[in-house]
């Protein structure tokens, strides 16, 4: 009964938003997706979108009424409670890398993903393979260096996927007040810290324990701590992310560790494993005991990179006052 | 006396093929320690950041005096970094050992077996132990999380190693199988299976935790730490012993069971043996250092092609060319493509291959 109720009121509210939106979808819509140009007659209705970053993009545009579910989240991660009541009416189409039947019989006519994120190159799931179904498919910005060449990464790429977004939705001015927003809330916030002098050295290490994953020039993490006034100190490695040498690591000796959270080993068990090896005993950061710990969400482009800033901007000034004070 | 008249004869024949074979040994033993010490250096003068050589063997020498009267005397100038001390003490020299024992550890393996079952290509993969290790390490990584703390993974590798042998052992059992070829069969039908399995894990595991499963599957010494330096030497030295010890035996395995049996080698009961000290060996060997191919497999022969066939001579010369190998490799891995770090199975399966290729023209 309940049920056949909302189907109800979610037709007749798809039915009043299609009224409204009537003059909108006559204007057609390109964006750019990596290096594609993607034609929209009109706003999609039945989106889909891939892994907690992405899906929270949409969620704060306030999309979650044009989309029929989300996928690659819990299999691997969890939905903390703010997304949870995100995305409350809408069913995780898939627990990982949805297959290419997943999102057809979705009826899908829309998927955000990007590579690594969703979608794999040569994969079953990609804009090529979903074309033929009407499934058009916008990659995150940050992605697109799988596929090809790129500028580096910077907080723009998150921007810019908001603002295209809003384009494809026909909610342009959410987008762009949203992006005015942080950049705002990032800008007073900068305006209250102290002037910073040479960027701090930054090693982010997400996992492995032979050889280091980690963060090139290409993954949004670069762009974050960037723009909280340090440097990666893997930024020359053309790469997204990629492993290194523990010995790049000691050479470049960071001052301050940041620790990607996800997975099933802990944060706390990878900085002990840092803090544990007599070969990084002499690294800054291991002597300081200067480590930060960013969540999966934080460090992959959406929302929460504002957080993100601002949690290592804190850390690094915390780092510079003991400078000093040593 | 037939004894009498050939006593003065033989005597100085016999010392002087004595005397040529002690001469031998001591030109392999010492062209080995001085092939070993080059390789050494190297391997802890190169790396993907470039230390001044003075500096190197400047902090290698600061370390091994460590404390003494020597370094209070300030006999040496400190012109290195911290950090370039911990890069050429903790992180290349442990490594370079570890390469070195795997090396060592993963030839004799590869000799015995190849010896005990009769097939040019037995190695230590061949009966599904270095996939149980890999399957191992792979569960700790992707699903169980670290429970045990920073040995974990190397824990787990190893009783995975050791319970795809029991795996092997029982299947072998079931089936009959205690001909050299059957089991053989079984290892091969085990290590299969185990390598499914370890598939499955991480099909399901986190894509992007899956990079750090390459390490276990390709192999690479990235873990070694003077600490866990131990464990692969104490069972180098027991299990190789041993595999040394049964020299002899192992020569009458290579001809045939029934000469074997004649010579009173109870067949079954020591290829069971062998199988299990080998699995020993690797075990410990993947659970630090993931699975190496190649190593096992061809540097046995590259000595029986320099040696000859007795195991005598097989065992240790195995030891020595797979130790100075492995660290070559390492140096390349470590090199070519710095500042990321290449698996190493990729360099031994590349540069190995084609200098066997070369190896077998020559010949």
């Amino acid at each position: 009964m309940t049920a056949r109720f909302s189907t109800v009121t979610q037709l007749l509210a798809a039915g009043v938003m299609a009224a409204s939106l009537a003059p909108m979808a006559q204007a057609e819509t390109t964006v750019e997706s990596c290096n594609r140009s993607v034609t929209f007659d009109a706003p999609p209705q039945r989106a889909i979108s891939n892994d907690v970053n992405l899906t929270e993009m949409m969620l704060a545009l306030g999309l979650a009424d044009r989309m029929v579910g989300y996928t690659g989240i819990s299999g691997w991660k969890t939905l903390d409670p703010v997304m949870r009541a995100g995305v409350a009416e809408l069913p995780e189409l898939s627990a990982k890398y949805p297959s290419k039947e997943v999102l057809i019989g979705a009826d899908a006519d829309f998927f955000f993903a990007g590579w690594n994120y969703g979608m794999k190159v040569g994969g079953e799931v990609t804009p090529e393979t979903l074309a033929p179904f009407d499934i058009k498919v916008y990659e995150l910005t940050e992605s697109c260096i799988h596929i090809g060449e790129k500028a580096k990464v910077s907080m723009d790429d998150m921007y810019n996927d908001l603002l295209n977004l809003g384009r494809i939705f026909a909610v342009e001015d959410t987008a762009k007040a949203l992006v005015a927003g942080y950049k705002d809330e990032l800008a007073a916030f900068a305006k209250d810290r102290a002037e910073a002098s040479d960027p701090l050295r930054v090693f982010v290490y997400d996992s492995g324990e032979d050889t280091p994953f980690t963060a090139g020039k290409y993954a949004m993490p670069t762009a974050l701590i960037e723009a909280a006034g340090g440097s990666n100190i893997m930024d020359d490695l053309e790469k997204s992310w990629a492993t290194v040498t523990w010995e790049a690591v000691v050479e470049r000796n960071p001052e301050v560790i940041v620790i990607v959270n996800y997975g099933s080993v802990t944060a706390e068990e990878k900085r002990a494993f840092m803090r544990s090896n007599p070969a990084f005993a002499e690294i800054d950061a291991v002597k300081n005991d200067r480590f930060v710990t960013l969540e999966y969400v934080e460090a992959t482009p959406g929302p929460r990179n504002i957080r993100a800033i601002k949690t290592l901007a804190t850390s690094f000034d915390a780092a510079r006052t003991d400078a000093v004070s040593n | 006396m037939p004894t009498a008249h050939a006593h003065p004869a033989s005597e100085p024949r016999l010392s002087a093929r004595a005397r040529r074979r002690l001469r031998g040994r001591l030109a392999w033993i010492l062209g080995g320690a001085v092939l070993t010490a080059l390789t050494l250096s190297i391997a802890v003068s190169v790396g993907a950041v470039g230390i001044p050589l003075t500096s190197v063997w400047g902090i290698v020498a600061h370390k091994l005096t460590h404390g003494s009267a020597l370094a209070a005397d300030g006999v040496f100038d400190v012109s290195w970094s911290k950090g370039q001390a911990a890069i050429v003490w903790d992180i290349r020299f442990p490594r370079a050992l570890l390469a070195m024992m795997v090396g060592a550890g993963l030839a004799m393996v590869g000799a015995s077996l190849q010896a005990v079952t009769r097939n040019p290509l037995a190695d230590p993969h061949l009966l599904g132990i270095s996939a149980g290790g890999a399957f191992g390490a792979i569960l700790a990584l992707l699903h169980t999380g670290l429970f045990l703390g920073l040995l974990t993974v190397p824990l787990l590798a190893f009783v995975g190693a050791l319970a795809a042998t029991a795996l092997v052992l029982a299947v072998s059992r079931f089936a009959e199988a205690t001909t050299a070829d059957r089991l053989v069969l079984v290892g091969v039908a085990v290590s299969f299976v185990v390598m499914a399995g370890a598939n499955v894990l991480i099909f399901l595991g986190d894509p992007r935790a899956t990079h750090t499963v390459v390490f276990w599957m390709l192999g690479g010494l990235g873990l070694a730490q003077w600490s866990h330096l131990a464990y692969p030497l104490v069972v180098l030295v027991l299990c190789g012993g041993w595999l040394w010890s049964r020299s002899g035996d192992l020569n009458a395995m290579t001809v045939g069971d029934e000469t074997a049996t004649t010579l009173g080698i109870p067949v079954a009961r020591f290829r069971l043996m062998t199988f299990c000290v080998g699995a020993l060996i690797t075990g410990v060997m993947v659970a630090f250092s993931g699975m190496i191919g190649f190593v096992g497999l061809i540097v046995p022969h590259v000595a029986r092609l320099i040696v000859g066939g007795d195991h005598r001579r097989v065992l240790p010369v195995s030891a020595l060319f797979g130790g100075l190998f492995l660290v070559a490799a390492d140096i390349a891995a470590r090199t070519l493509m710095a500042p990321e770090d290449m698996p190493i199975g990729l360099v031994t399966g590349l540069v190995g291959g084609v200098f066997f290729i070369w190896l077998l023209r020559r010949r």
